[in-house]
């Protein structure tokens, strides 16, 4: 499936994920979920918008050190990540250090992330990125490059190989496309079902 | 003795080594039976010259740095300290000027032209290959085949000689302390032959257990691979020893020198190896050039590794004949201008003389260490200078991540060192650890750069620790 032709599937009980259980909406039935997502559409800010907000606010950073400061403060209000999610498939390889991603989508189909870290200020970059695209649509997160993230500027260059932007934001799109591709042929199967 | 350059000219001037001629680089070589733990030599001018001095201006390091431009600039608003060497090392002007020349002057392909710049493109390749054997001490110069890197070297020796030599049941022994290009070739071509892989752990001094290593070795042993010294412990194994132990069972012996090479004197007559590998890029010389080491009449047994042009003598539709080593194993267009540059490279580390080198880095993996203990709450892995050191030291910091320290010593001080693996995970493992940071020295680092480093590391440690 080609992410510029995505268009939203169905949202049905069998596409949305418990994760993580607790930002799980009630289901209202897909319609209702689809007018609370055409309001919320036109609210809340894009991870687009949030992407320039980020760059901006570090961009404005004049120092290095400042610059990993507000990494470490990111780090610090990462939303908590689940023990249990610390497991091996949710590793994300590649980085220098060990990072966890942990990916759902929710009733209304969008996408959810949690991540972690044992380094902190790798727990900053997922942090950010976590800030952008958590409850973001799926295209949105497909839209994202990496390069849009150098601005950011706190060491590693974007296509090094231990670099997490990089790594974290490749894991967050591929999980991303498996999830709407099960959440597509689900509905798929539940279209065909009711017929 | 190895260098014979006039110590005098040393101490007034910045090398700025140009490309000298094989001639030059023969007769300023020791005779290949010095040990690399001997005495430097009787010239007091040179000893003084390699003895280093946190406000001499005399040390190696203080001498060389002018040739290396590189050294000479800011990184993030503070003066660069370029600690990562076991990663790759920087590039005197000579090198430089090398491959400059080779593109400017006679840049063309080797071995089959007739014209006046292929002549001079081969002349000056095989040069290179010349230069090398001197280096390390060969037989001939044929035991000198370039490879993309050390890397590649190891995958030529498992898929030529491993896949044609190794049966099921045999065994290859290795150290936990490999790098991954040491260690997974050899789990291939295991998987291909049937072979078994034999791993050697480390001892209470956190050195590859030699002991361990000579009980394993029985008549099934048919190779064993080892690090000459090692890139993250620092240690060094008795090759000459482990040779000897080898041999006796008919077995044979792949070393992986990158970290010993370009830092000291390497003889492989002495060593008595079967094959060696290093890289061009850790000794000065440009990326993308290495070479393999093999005795001649191994390799002369070998089939190739790659197909392709240069490495055939006949071809034929359904069949080829293949070319003597080291051509046999050099498909393809080789990296003429970058061997031209590790040949430049050569002569600039045998202008300085590598005992000299190893001499001064000896005492600087010694000042490195020291200092790098006496900061509270540094673990240094491998063992104690006493025992040996390479200059280098991998280390943790309690509670402060690896990659975190190397970020803020580089955003904060312009200090470049590494995190990581540093592509030795069954060793982290063995260590119990995921990753460490790595500071690592060559011989145009000083003390201040040392001192640099712990007065940075001193910071960083303070500023993580003022987050908790």
């Amino acid at each position: 499936m080609m992410w510029k032709h995505f268009q939203l599937p169905t949202i049905t009980e069998a596409s949305s994920s418990s994760f993580p259980p607790s930002l799980s909406s009630p289901s209202h039935g897909p319609g209702v979920a689809r007018s609370q997502l055409a309001r919320a559409k036109c609210l809340r800010p894009t991870a687009s918008d949030k992407l320039l907000s980020l760059v901006s606010e570090f961009r404005s950073l004049q120092e290095p050190v400042q610059r990993v400061k507000r990494l470490l403060d990111y780090a610090a209000s990462i939303p908590p990540f689940e023990e249990g999610a610390r497991r091996d498939s949710n590793r994300v390889r590649g980085c220098a250090s060990q990072v966890w991603l942990d990916v759902g989508m929710d009733r209304q189909g969008r996408m959810r992330f949690r991540a972690d870290s044992d380094s902190e200020i790798t727990k900053g970059f997922c942090s950010c990125l976590i800030h952008m695209l958590d409850e973001a649509e799926p295209d949105e997160v497909m839209g994202v490059r990496a390069e849009d993230l150098r601005d950011v500027n706190v060491g590693i260059v974007v296509h090094s190989r231990v670099n997490t932007w990089q790594n974290v934001l490749v894991s967050m799109q591929s999980r991303t496309q498996e999830l709407v591709t099960v959440a597509a042929t689900a509905d798929a199967i539940l279209e065909e079902s009711s017929c | 003795m190895r260098s014979t350059m006039d110590a005098s000219k040393l101490l007034l001037a910045p090398l700025n080594l140009s490309p000298a001629p094989l001639a030059l680089a023969a007769t300023t070589r020791k005779p290949h039976s010095l040990r690399v733990h001997s005495t430097s030599s009787s010239s007091a001018a040179v000893s003084e010259a390699a003895t280093p001095s946190s406000s001499g201006p005399l040390s190696l390091g203080r001498l060389t740095r002018p040739d290396f431009p590189i050294l000479h600039q800011e990184v993030n608003g503070s003066k660069l300290v370029y600690l990562d060497n076991a990663a790759t090392s920087q590039k005197p002007n000579s090198v430089v000027n090398a491959l400059r020349d080779y593109y400017e002057g006679y840049n063309s392909n080797v071995h089959r032209g007739i014209h006046y710049l292929s002549a001079r493109a081969t002349d000056e390749y095989e040069l290179a290959r010349k230069k090398v054997a001197t280096f390390i001490n060969a037989e001939e110069f044929k035991e000198i085949v370039f490879t993309r890197n050390a890397t590649e070297a190891i995958n030529l020796v498992a898929y030529s000689w491993g896949l044609s030599n190794l049966k099921p049941q045999d065994e290859i022994i290795l150290t936990v302390a490999e790098h991954h290009s040491a260690i997974v070739p050899w789990q291939i071509v295991a998987k291909k032959t049937g072979a078994n892989l034999k791993f050697v752990t480390l001892g209470s001094d956190e050195v590859p257990d030699v002991g361990m290593l000579k009980e394993k070795i029985s008549p099934r042993t048919k190779l064993i691979v080892v690090h000459h010294v090692s890139n993250v412990l620092a240690s060094m194994l008795p090759i000459e020893e482990i040779a000897h132990w080898a041999h006796k069972v008919g077995a044979k012996l792949l070393v992986d020198a990158c970290q010993s090479v370009p830092h000291m004197v390497v003889d492989v007559k002495d060593l008595n190896v079967d094959f060696l590998v290093a890289s061009s890029h850790k000794m000065c010389g440009p990326t993308g050039i290495g070479f393999l080491y093999g005795k001649g009449e191994l390799l002369a047994t070998m089939p190739p590794f790659l197909g392709g042009g240069e490495m055939i003598a006949d071809v034929f539709l359904d069949y080829s004949t293949y070319a003597e080593p080291p051509s046999r194993f050099e498909a393809g267009t080789p990296a003429i201008g970058e061997a031209i540059g590790l040949g430049a490279a050569i002569d600039y580390l045998s202008k300085i003389g590598m005992e000299k080198i190893h001499e001064y880095e000896t005492e600087l993996a010694s000042y490195l260490y020291e200092s790098l203990q006496s900061v509270p709450a540094v673990r240094i892995y491998g063992p104690k200078p006493s025992r040996g050191r390479a200059a280098l030291c991998s280390f943790n910091v309690e509670d402060i991540h690896p990659t975190d320290i190397a970020t803020f010593l580089d955003q904060q001080h312009g200090v470049a060192i590494r995190s990581g693996h540093h592509c030795a995970q069954p060793l982290h493992r063995h260590l119990g650890v995921n990753a460490s940071a790595r500071a690592s020295l060559y011989f145009y680092n000083t003390k201040e750069d040392v001192d640099d480093f712990i007065s940075a590391l001193k910071d960083t440690i303070g500023f993580f620790n003022s987050f908790k």
